[in-house]
């Protein structure tokens, strides 16, 4: 048994706790994240023993020879853009419907939730399958019903490749969501619904006036968590498209994925990385502050 | 103001029937208090009155007009919840004023009647608060000025003083009160606390698993209880029962003393006999005996349990008694106070004559 000195040190004890995941998180994120700084002004090709310091020339030649760098910034924002306001709208609508007394929500609550458990590396997968342009679901789906004229080369063409993998990321995504809006409407009080309806509110008000308010924490928690989710999108990219074609569906964090692994020049990928921790940062940490003070005012 | 007739309403979910038929008629600018114990259907009934429930069998009519099918908000009335239910992102202004803003009157009006109501209820240094800024019993207080800004036809009130703490119960009992006699407006009041109904009420309405017990102003309930239920309910600490056999002309207490009482029921029928606490003393002169049990001092006065023949009773002393677990007291009933019942159906039983024990 302990002794009763070492139980008296509660503090103490609990950064013994603390300590496993502290380790790991500073050995796999933190250092990481500082060395990706240091060598954004680095000249690397990963295998040379010796790194040269070069200043700002990798940002410099990601800003003014890289033409693949702003296109990829570009859909890195389209996407992010659209990723917060569309699955979430499908999400929302769809925690409404299920929120009712309806026969089978607890089995649609499943099947719409599904997509979010699959890796998305698979999901990349039976998207590309449905895509394809001669085997593939939707093509043959559109033949069946004559719409020949509608059939495209879903990946493989520049102009509509980034919103097909799109469409696959809204599928994947919107269970997420769901659920979280589905446990805020269960916390929506029950009474506060009937005092409303006593006021004098119709469906309209009582939804303007008790259930959106009572969501906003809520609606904050998935508006950054698909934020983040969105600015550093790389897997379902990665698997339908890898990039491509002509770096059209190219996203931020695998540009930097890229430039690294597959040219070899690290520099140049942290470079790109670092502009993605900024942006990510600018807009994280008023979340971050808010999530603070909530906590300070529920104390 | 008007009037609420509630008649033959009956409730069911499903087939599970939970109200079997309840009538109450409630008067122009009365206070009515539906008490019981949790389950027995107080709550129900006020929903039903409010229109959060649906209506199975019979009618409810505000001011003689039929309103079993008519929304919330169509029926004039107001309600005051348990747990306040205000609206956490307006200030107390907008709360008060949030009724009348979603009936379309100006904001000139709005402002009069929220100013009023919080002049009334003492709110008007809180107006621009939120409610998270409140204490329990000011959010009470919103909760109330809310329901007034509207004067609506009848005000509902869901046990609203359950979530405060004892002290401020008695203040807000009160309050409530006083309210009710400045407006003199309907009130429907729900509420499992006897003492609230007893200190607040016009007519108190005592229910039990979905029937009305008995109706009638907080003294005649307590003074002629229709039936064991309402004896044992009202009143605390609560009436004395002890089983009673009745004989030609007499009825015989066990273990207290046969009684010059008549009842009509036949000799040998078993009965309740029943007296109130404050109605017993202890007399070492008495024959009646008993073992004390516990002893409570609540200042004023002080109540004994003791043990009688194997009956637990509780007696109030106004002296102050200097008595221990296990001491031997002799106790004297007081004539004429009893209330007897029938055995079998709870119901009460007219009687003459008095006693001496």
């Amino acid at each position: 048994m302990p002794q009763a000195s070492q139980s008296a040190r509660p503090e103490r004890q609990g950064y013994v706790l603390l300590a496993p995941a502290l380790i790991v998180y500073l050995l796999f994120a933190v250092y990481p994240m500082i060395d990706v700084i240091r060598m954004s002004f680095s000249s690397w090709n990963g295998l040379s023993p010796e790194a040269r310091f070069v200043g700002l020339a990798n940002y410099r030649a990601i800003v003014t020879q890289d033409p693949v760098f702003w296109g990829a910034l570009r859909n890195t924002i389209w996407w992010t853009a659209l990723a917060v306001i569309l699955p979430n709208l499908i999400s929302f609508g769809l925690a409404l419907a299920l929120n009712q007394n309806i026969p089978g929500k607890s089995s649609l609550r499943v099947v719409f939730y599904l997509p979010v458990i699959i890796a998305s590396i698979a999901v990349a997968t039976i998207w590309k399958w449905m895509y394809d342009p001669f085997f593939g679901l939707f093509n043959n789906l559109l033949m069946q019903m004559g719409l020949d004229g509608w059939i495209l080369d879903w990946l493989g063409d520049r102009k509509v490749a980034l919103w097909s993998v799109f469409v696959a990321h809204v599928w994947q995504s919107v269970g997420f969501s769901m659920v979280l809006f589905l446990a805020g409407l269960q916390g929506v009080s029950a009474t506060l619904v009937e005092a409303a309806r006593i006021d004098g509110a119709g469906r309209w008000g009582v939804f303007r006036y008790v259930t959106l308010p009572a969501l906003k924490p809520t609606m904050m928690v998935v508006f950054v968590l698909s934020l983040i989710n969105s600015l550093k999108a790389f897997d379902i990219v990665y698997g339908m498209t890898g990039g491509g074609p002509a770096q059209s569906t190219q996203m931020l964090a695998m540009w930097a994925y890229t430039q690294s692994m597959q040219l070899g020049v690290f520099g140049r990928g942290a470079a790109v990385s670092v502009v993605l921790l900024l942006i990510t940062l600018v807009i994280v940490l008023p979340y971050i502050r808010w999530m603070f003070r909530r906590e300070e005012m529920a104390r | 103001m008007a009037s609420v007739d509630i008649s033959g309403v009956k409730k069911s979910y499903g087939a599970v029937a939970v109200m079997h038929g309840v009538d109450v008629a409630i008067g122009d600018g009365e206070f009515v208090i539906l008490v019981g114990p949790s389950g027995c259907g107080k709550s129900t009934l006020l929903r039903m009155v409010a229109g959060l429930e649906t209506v199975t069998g019979g009618q409810i009519a505000i001011d003689g007009r039929r309103v079993n099918e008519l929304e919330p908000k169509d029926r004039d009335i107001a309600m005051v919840f348990q747990n306040y239910a205000l609206y956490p992102q307006m200030t107390v202004a907008q709360n008060m004023g949030f009724a009348l803003e979603l009936a379309g009157r100006s904001k000139a009006e709005i402002k009069a009647e929220v100013d009023k109501a919080a002049e009334i209820l003492s709110l008007t240094a809180l107006l621009d608060r939120k409610p998270g800024q409140l204490s329990g019993g000011q959010r009470q207080r919103v909760a109330m000025g809310r329901a007034i800004v509207r004067h609506p036809k009848v005000f509902l009130f869901d046990e609203p003083l359950s979530n405060l703490d004892a002290k401020l119960r008695v203040k807000m009992r009160a309050e409530i009160k006083a309210l009710h006699q400045r407006l003199k407006s309907t009130i429907i009041y729900v509420t499992h606390d006897q003492i609230e109904a007893m200190t607040m009420a016009d007519k108190i309405v005592v229910m039990n698993a979905g029937r009305v017990e008995q109706i009638g102003t907080p003294l005649e309930l307590y003074d002629n209880p229709a039936n064991l239920f309402v004896a044992t309910f009202m009143g605390s600490p609560a009436m004395n029962i002890l089983p009673a056999v009745t004989q030609a002309g007499a009825v015989l207490v066990a273990g207290v003393a046969t009684l010059p009482i008549v009842v009509s029921v036949p000799p040998g029928t078993k009965i309740a006999y029943g007296i109130r606490p404050d109605e017993i003393t202890i007399d070492p002169e008495s024959p009646v005996k008993a073992e004390v049990v516990v002893v409570e001092p609540t200042g004023s006065e002080t109540h004994i349990t003791a043990r009688l023949a194997g009956h637990e009773i509780t007696l109030i002393s106004k002296a102050r008694v200097a008595l221990a677990p296990g001491d031997q007291i002799g106790l004297s009933f007081s004539p004429n106070k009893h209330h007897l019942f029938d055995d079998a159906t709870g119901r009460r039983l007219e009687a003459s004559g008095g006693m001496a024990a």
